[in-house]
């Protein structure tokens, strides 16, 4: 089982779609695919092979492009491919989306099949306690509607518990169902249209949703939730100035991956890392600037500098025994 | 540049250069020093080719600096799988792969001659018989094809009840768009919602580290190791100071951090009758070896030690088994119970106990008390003690509080 073969290779996956066009294709709507689908340099490679029929798999009818195959061409599975399926049906968040009637069925399908990897066989020793229910019925209906939701653009209504025991209920369009592998929670990534018209996010954990329900409306113009959550950064990164010591610029970079960042060399053995972040990210990055100690130092915004200046403050004031020399 | 290919042959060198050129590298040309200007030249050219819309250039008094913009809170998918489709092939291998599985699709099982003939009637493509049957065999050896015997004769044949089924089942695809960024192997969730081109538009992953999808080929040599139960060689490379070394050792678990995504394996080492862990993306290459005798004995042993375990290390610099460790905090009640929640939920199995009027005690017994100063960091401001048997462990969150005074000016 090849995780590395060319069956999977993306030229594979364009000529899969220009073959299985019905049309007869022109050169400009070959480019147009490649460009769309393959890197930046295929069309190099693609076009000369498809003109000077190198790869026969096109009938040339003038400038015309026809495919030789049948357009339903579906690839079958691999066996690795068909492992990793496998592997997925022993998860305990496969409920999510397989009913039993589905489970069994895919379970008989592949009942010859070897999974890829047990869930016993992985170990996550830092994920937190307290993961979502996911055996719930509840918590996977509401998991349903909301995947639902998600792909139809449809208005759903929700009746929320907030962590400080206050209770929402308001009208949403779901935008993205967020997983934190860490806290091994889904939440959702909701959009709230204010009375000003304008769209806010918010986050909401899936396990605290109390009711769930869908709407009639959708919809239908095209969200960029992208520029909905840079719009909601505060204007000036948080800076952090990096000695290499102790191999801190690789755990800084691997640790700080999920935020949107820019990092650059500004010395010898010094990087300086902007992170873009806004008020619901600030607590868990200031603490996890803070887990770094002197292996980094926050240069700016002023905001974020003063509360990491506040914390050192009131740890020194608490525990004097923090001024011991050794 | 005639000598320039978008494709290549060998991940596992391109592996090196992903992470050095632009996940921690920050490498210039003047910088890059292993191989000629010319290597640095095709394989930055290469890299920039398979990743254009997420390369981001800076320009330094030393040249161009290139990174990759992967900020995985704001991206639907790996961009880093695109480095995995990137397998060179031959003119025979694509044109084989579409006429093949169409000659196939509908119909009987055909020899290789058969279909040999087929291609030629069907497609006016002449192929010679040992081609056919060479990619024939390759083809059902990956599972894309049955083969078998009528009488004497070698047939193959496609069976795609189960693609067909997938196509009927979003379900199952909507389910190969979340593990693809939240699961080991994403890239054959990829691989699956690629065929069906089914893009992820539901799911983010918060905590994702989309640099680890490089070592999943070596993940897989372990993976089929440990479920063989053999014993494996191990050829890594130190990120750290370059050298090459190797261990040998059985391979037991998979030992995986949230926080920064990295990956370990764990094993036995024999040599040393030691547990283990060796990080994925130090290790270049798995050679197999013998059945391990007593693999039962040590997974039962290494479950056993799991419990003291606070990250992947299983002894400390002092030498002692076990070390101690407490902490005292200040938590305000009940305004700040969140605290509390985090020390039961993130202390991994340690107590938490009240003391006195907003004030808290965990402690915790672990093998190597040094890997939780990073959590215990995250508790700056509230920690009202702190001790440890490991002395050194004491010594050096005391020392790194005192520089954190010196470097923020906090008198």
């Amino acid at each position: 089982m090849e995780l590395f073969s060319e069956i999977y290779n993306c030229y594979y996956q364009v000529m899969r779609h220009l073959l299985s066009s019905r049309e007869a294709l022109t050169i400009p709507d070959i480019n147009a695919q490649i460009y769309k689908e393959g890197f930046a340099e295929s069309l190099l490679s693609i076009i000369p092979k498809i003109k000077n029929s190198s790869w026969n798999l096109f009938k040339k009818d003038g400038e015309l492009y026809l495919s030789r195959i049948s357009p339903s061409f579906l690839m079958p599975l691999s066996d690795l491919e068909k492992s990793y399926l496998k592997a997925l049906l022993s998860d305990k968040r496969i409920r999510l989306f397989l009913d039993t009637k589905r489970l069994e069925r895919l379970n008989q399908m592949l009942s010859g099949v070897s999974p890829l990897w047990k869930p016993e066989q992985f170990i996550y020793y830092d994920r937190f306690d307290g993961g979502d229910p996911f055996d719930s019925i509840k918590y996977q209906k509401h998991f349903s509607t909301l995947l639902h939701a998600v792909k139809k653009k449809q208005y759903v209504e929700i009746d929320y518990t907030a962590p400080n025991g206050n209770r929402v209920h308001h009208y949403y369009i779901p935008a993205r169902l967020e997983y934190s592998v860490k806290n091994d929670k889904f939440r959702l990534l909701a959009l709230k249209q204010t009375k000003d018209g304008k769209m806010t996010l918010e986050t909401l954990n899936v396990a605290r949703m109390d009711h769930v329900c869908l709407t009639e409306k959708s919809l239908s113009a095209d969200i960029d939730l992208n520029e909905i959550i840079r719009g909601s950064y505060y204007k000036e990164p948080a800076t952090l100035r990096i000695e290499d010591r102790r191999n801190a610029l690789e755990r800084a970079m691997l640790h700080f991956a999920n935020y949107e960042k820019n990092t650059k060399k500004i010395g010898e053995n010094t990087y300086e890392c902007l992170i873009y972040y806004n008020q619901n990210m600030e607590t868990e990055l200031l603490i996890e600037v803070l887990s770094f100690g002197p292996m980094l130092t926050v240069t700016g915004n002023k905001q974020f500098l003063e509360k990491v200046k506040e914390r050192l403050k009131k740890q020194k004031l608490g525990m004097p025994v923090g001024d011991r020399v050794f | 540049m005639s000598d320039f290919h978008e494709l290549i042959k060998n991940f596992s060198k391109t592996r090196g250069y992903v992470r050095d050129f632009f996940v921690y590298g920050f490498k210039t040309r003047n910088e890059f020093t292993e191989k000629s200007p010319r290597t640095y030249d095709n394989e930055r050219r290469r890299l920039e080719s398979w990743l254009s819309p997420y390369v981001r250039r800076d320009y330094t008094q030393n040249g161009a600096n290139i990174s990759l913009a992967i900020d995985s809170n704001l991206l639907d998918t790996n961009p880093l799988f695109q480095v995995w489709k990137t397998k060179s092939f031959t003119d025979n291998d694509i044109m084989l792969h579409f006429l093949l599985l169409d000659v196939l699709k509908n119909s009987r099982p055909l020899t290789a001659e058969e279909i040999t003939d087929c291609l030629l009637s069907k497609y006016e493509t002449l192929f010679d018989i040992q081609t056919v049957r060479r990619k024939c065999n390759s083809y059902a050896g990956e599972g894309l094809l049955n083969k078998s015997r009528e009488g004497k004769a070698v047939v193959f044949s496609l069976d795609t009840t189960l693609a067909d089924w997938l196509k009927a089942n979003e379900a199952v695809l909507d389910a190969c768009t979340f593990y693809q960024m939240a699961e080991a192997f994403g890239i054959i969730g990829n691989y699956i919602s690629g065929q069906y081109d089914y893009p992820n538009r539901i799911f983010r992953v918060k905590h994702s580290f989309f640099v680890h999808t490089l070592e999943d080929e070596i993940l897989l040599g372990l993976l089929n190791a440990m479920n063989k139960k053999l014993s494996v060689r191990l050829e890594m490379k130190s990120s750290r100071r370059g050298t090459i070394n190797t261990a040998c050792c059985v391979p037991l678990k998979i030992f995986a951090s949230t926080r920064s995504g990295r990956r370990f394996l764990c094993g036995y080492v024999m040599k040393s009758r030691r547990f283990t862990c060796f990080r994925l993306d130090t290790i270049r290459h798995i050679i197999p070896e013998k059945e391990a005798p007593g693999y039962n004995k040590l997974l039962q042993m290494l479950n056993r030690n799991q419990c003291y375990l606070w990250g992947v290390s299983f002894h400390s610099d002092s030498g002692r088994h076990l070390e101690k460790l407490a902490m005292t905090l200040h938590v305000i009640e009940p305004e700040e119970d969140y605290i509390i929640d985090r020390l039961k939920r993130e202390g991994r199995g340690g107590t938490v106990t009240k003391t006195g009027a907003d004030t808290y005690r965990y402690e915790t017994e672990v093998f190597d008390c040094n890997e939780m100063l990073p959590w215990i960091r995250t508790f700056t401001g509230r920690i009202l003690s702190l001790t440890c048997t490991d002395r050194l462990v004491e010594q050096r969150f005391y020392q790194d509080l005192q520089a954190m005074y010196q470097m923020y000016h906090i008198m």
